[in-house]
């Protein structure tokens, strides 16, 4: 495939431009999934909302895409308020509740499915393209449905912006501000639901986490404020699916699924260590840096130490002193050195009067703030 | 019934033993997600052992593959570490990647290897008996059989062997810890033991099917007991109860074995979760109901205590005092005759002498503030409860 084709394909528009809407929106939705820790959710509810698909297709008879998204849906929710239900009525912790109904969902799902595939009339082939997603089967119309769905948890979003933020950061303060929590909470579960039930026919239920999840951790690596985080994610997730489709695209045998969960990856390790605030990275180079200045002031303040009790200040010292000093290192003597602090001549060293006065000033500093 | 189906239900019943067993621990160690991304994150590692054995049960297949989990869940501490996203964020990143690559190695080597991704997931127990062990021609069984029974015979030495060590490690770590058991040691030993009882499952029951039977089990067995003896007992006859129930199922309905085992799962799952007597939703909602009128039967006592005036006493009066409602005076009063705790002459309601009794032990249990104490004295002194 030719990179002109990729603008004038048809098809593979259709695709690029889908997958570049599910992006956004699960990042968008994601983020509130990851600040809520309830990443795992994602990947329960989709899990969950196979039997939803096959029992839409049993009842209709048809593969009609909006039956079998509304039967995603409904599954999907239920799977979702048993799973806060057991957390809540009994003493089975939140992993094990979404353990439990993700893999009975998908093994009663996968049950009805194979049933469904031996029955006489089953014209049921393209139902297991949601275990893995085809992004190749999306049509216009399907697309227009996801950004029809975007556009309105935009709006749902802009509209309730200052009650979701404050019952991500504060569960306990928005309810003693008056606020319905319960409501809240509902809201923004259904609308991840939505955004995960959208993305099955794309990436399919096992990868559909992963589209939540990937971009709203990046992001969130970049930023510590709320909208900001949310519109790097939706960007980080759309192109992790443009970029997907097209490597997916320029190869054989390339599913378009895992390729761009994989895009997705590649922005979560690049966030995780070239990150500056919290990345990796810099966490490492600030580490050496202020573990280099300490042992610089701890030697500084032990030579001066010495030096004070001599009348000269500059009267020279062995290097060997030093030597059962724990903070002292050739390196750190150097830069002693280098910064004119003091004067080495042979194996002694001795302190100049600027090196003293900035000794003194550091050792009253820490006086200071010991007091 | 035929000697395939006899292997399928015994190869069924020891995969759900083997499962069962690991997933106990994992349930009451808060880590049962991390088995759901050891079965997905293993594939690459599946995948990359079949290119070198060219054989699903080989044992290097196999340890290969449970490396791959090991790694996943090393990976998954060290996300975790260094503090950059929440713990669950850290699973959710790990293993739908390594997943990815799982499915991008076999949709590239389609031709070269030949798993199925269908069969990744869902497993094909049906066809498990058609693959036997030949030992210089002499037919030993299926193959599958074979390497789930060395799984679940390794499994059940290391549990009796360190049982009390993880018993320990599983309650109080610290507690571990000071006497000098390794909870690092115990945390890797389980979670090996749990790559491979998932890897042996995998080709039985598939990727996800395997977390169904890890998870399911341990969690209905713990609604039912408070005893890790009893409930590892249990959630293996669960395992085995579904998987022999699951497979007749499946052969009724004509559809997956694996699938149809996991609906019975849930279906165990489900009643446990409204009928257990301790733990379940049914018994939540009565001991709820039980405890309000007992709350109000006591507030009534004191009231009474605290008027000697008989107009204070009549029982119309008692109704609009306390503002209850009707059905519920009713059921207060019922219940403190019953208990011979009240007696009514003329509509007129005075505390019995062991009403007096209950009354004034029950007043100095409130000011003290102790609650189990106040059930105690119910016991006591009730003949009904609420």
């Amino acid at each position: 495939m030719e990179l002109m084709d990729f603008f004038t394909d048809y098809t593979l528009r259709t695709i690029t431009l889908g997958t570049a809407i599910l992006g956004a929106i699960c990042g968008m939705l994601g983020s509130f999934a990851v600040l809520r820790k309830q990443s795992l959710l994602g990947d329960a509810i989709s899990h969950a909302a196979l039997p939803g698909i096959a029992i839409a297709f049993l009842i209709t008879g048809v593969k009609d895409a909006n039956y079998i998204l509304l039967g995603a849906l409904v599954s999907g929710l239920i799977g979702t308020f048993w799973i806060k239900g057991i957390v809540k009525r009994t003493r089975l912790k939140s992993d094990t509740a979404l353990g439990l109904i993700l893999s009975l969902f998908f093994g009663f799902g996968m049950l009805l499915l194979t049933f469904i595939q031996k029955m006489p009339n089953a014209n049921q082939a393209g139902l297991d393209k949601y275990l893995f997603g085809q992004a190749a089967t999306l049509v216009e119309k399907d697309v227009w449905i996801m950004a029809v769905v975007t556009g309105v948890s935009l709006l749902v979003l802009l509209l309730f912006w200052k009650e979701l933020k404050l019952l991500l950061f504060d569960e306990d303060y928005t309810k003693t501000l008056g606020f319905n929590t319960r409501f809240l909470d509902i809201l923004i579960t259904t609308f991840i639901v939505l955004a995960i039930v959208l993305g099955l026919q794309t990436v399919g239920v096992v990868l559909m986490s992963a589209m939540l999840l990937a971009p709203a951790a990046a992001a969130r690596q970049w930023t510590n404020s709320l909208g900001v985080m949310i519109i790097l994610a939706s960007i980080f997730g759309a192109l992790s699916g443009v970029f997907g489709t097209a490597i997916s695209a320029s190869q054989n045998n390339l599913s378009t699924g895992p390729v761009i969960v994989l895009v997705a990856a590649t922005f979560v390790v690049i966030s995780f260590v070239f990150s500056p605030g919290r990345g990796l990275l810099f966490r490492e180079i600030r580490f050496r840096r202020n573990r280099r200045e300490l042992h610089f002031k701890k030697t500084l303040t032990f030579m001066y130490h010495i030096a004070k009790n001599h009348e000269n200040v500059s009267h020279p010292h062995a290097i060997r002193i030093l030597n059962n000093f724990q903070g002292f290192t050739r390196k750190t003597l150097n830069k002693l050195e280098e910064d004119q602090f003091v004067q080495i001549t042979g194996t002694d060293w001795a302190m100049t009067e600027k090196g003293y006065l900035e000794a003194e000033s550091i050792f009253n500093q820490i006086g200071k703030d010991n007091d | 019934m035929t000697n395939a189906q006899i292997e399928i239900q015994l190869i069924a019943a020891l995969v759900s033993i083997a499962c069962a067993i690991p997933g106990t621990f994992l349930v009451l160690r808060k880590m049962a997600m991390i088995s759901d991304a050891i079965s997905h994150a293993i594939l690459p590692g599946i995948v990359l052992g079949f290119f070198i054995t060219q054989d699903l049960n080989s044992p290097l297949l196999i340890l290969l593959a449970a490396l791959t989990g090991v790694i996943t869940v090393v990976l998954v501490e060290f996300i975790q570490k260094t503090g950059l996203v929440k713990e669950d964020t850290a699973i959710g990143l790990v293993f739908p990647a390594l997943f990815s690559i799982g499915v991008i190695l076999i949709a590239k080597n389609a031709n070269d290897v030949h798993l199925d991704i269908d069969a990744v997931l869902l497993g094909e127990l049906a066809f498990a008996p058609f693959d036997r062990l030949l030992i210089s021609g002499a037919d030993m069984g299926p193959k599958s059989l074979w390497v789930i029974g060395i799984i679940l015979v390794i499994t059940l030495t290391l549990l009796f062997l360190f049982f009390k060590e993880m018993k320990l490690s599983t309650f109080d770590k610290g507690l571990a810890t000071t006497l000098g058991f390794s909870p690092i040691l115990l945390h890797y030993g389980l979670m090996t033991v749990s790559s491979v009882t998932i890897v042996g499952a995998f080709d039985a029951v598939g990727a996800v099917l395997v977390v169904a039977l890890i998870i399911a089990p341990a969690a209905t067995a713990y609604l039912l007991t408070d005893d890790l003896r009893k409930m590892l007992v249990l959630s293996c006859l669960f395992g085995v109860f579904s998987a022999i129930s699951g497979y007749w199922m499946a052969n009724i309905l004509d559809a997956s074995i694996a699938g149809s085992m996991t609906t019975v799962l849930g279906i165990v799952f489900l009643i446990a979760y409204l009928f257990s007597p301790k733990q379940g939703v049914l018994f939540g909602f009565f001991r709820e109901r039980q405890q309000r009128i007992e709350v109000s039967l006591l507030i009534f006592l004191l009231h009474l205590q605290n008027h000697t005036e008989q107009e204070e006493r009549h029982v119309n009066h008692l109704r609009e005092h306390i503002n209850w409602q009707k059905v519920r005076a009713k059921t207060v009063l019922e219940l403190a005759a019953k208990n011979n705790l009240v007696q009514t002459s003329n509509n007129i309601v005075s505390l019995t002498e062991k009403g007096a009794e209950f009354t004034e032990e029950a007043l100095k249990y409130i000011t003290t503030n102790k609650a189990t104490a106040i059930e105690e004295l119910k016991e006591r002194f009730f003949l009904f409860r609420g």
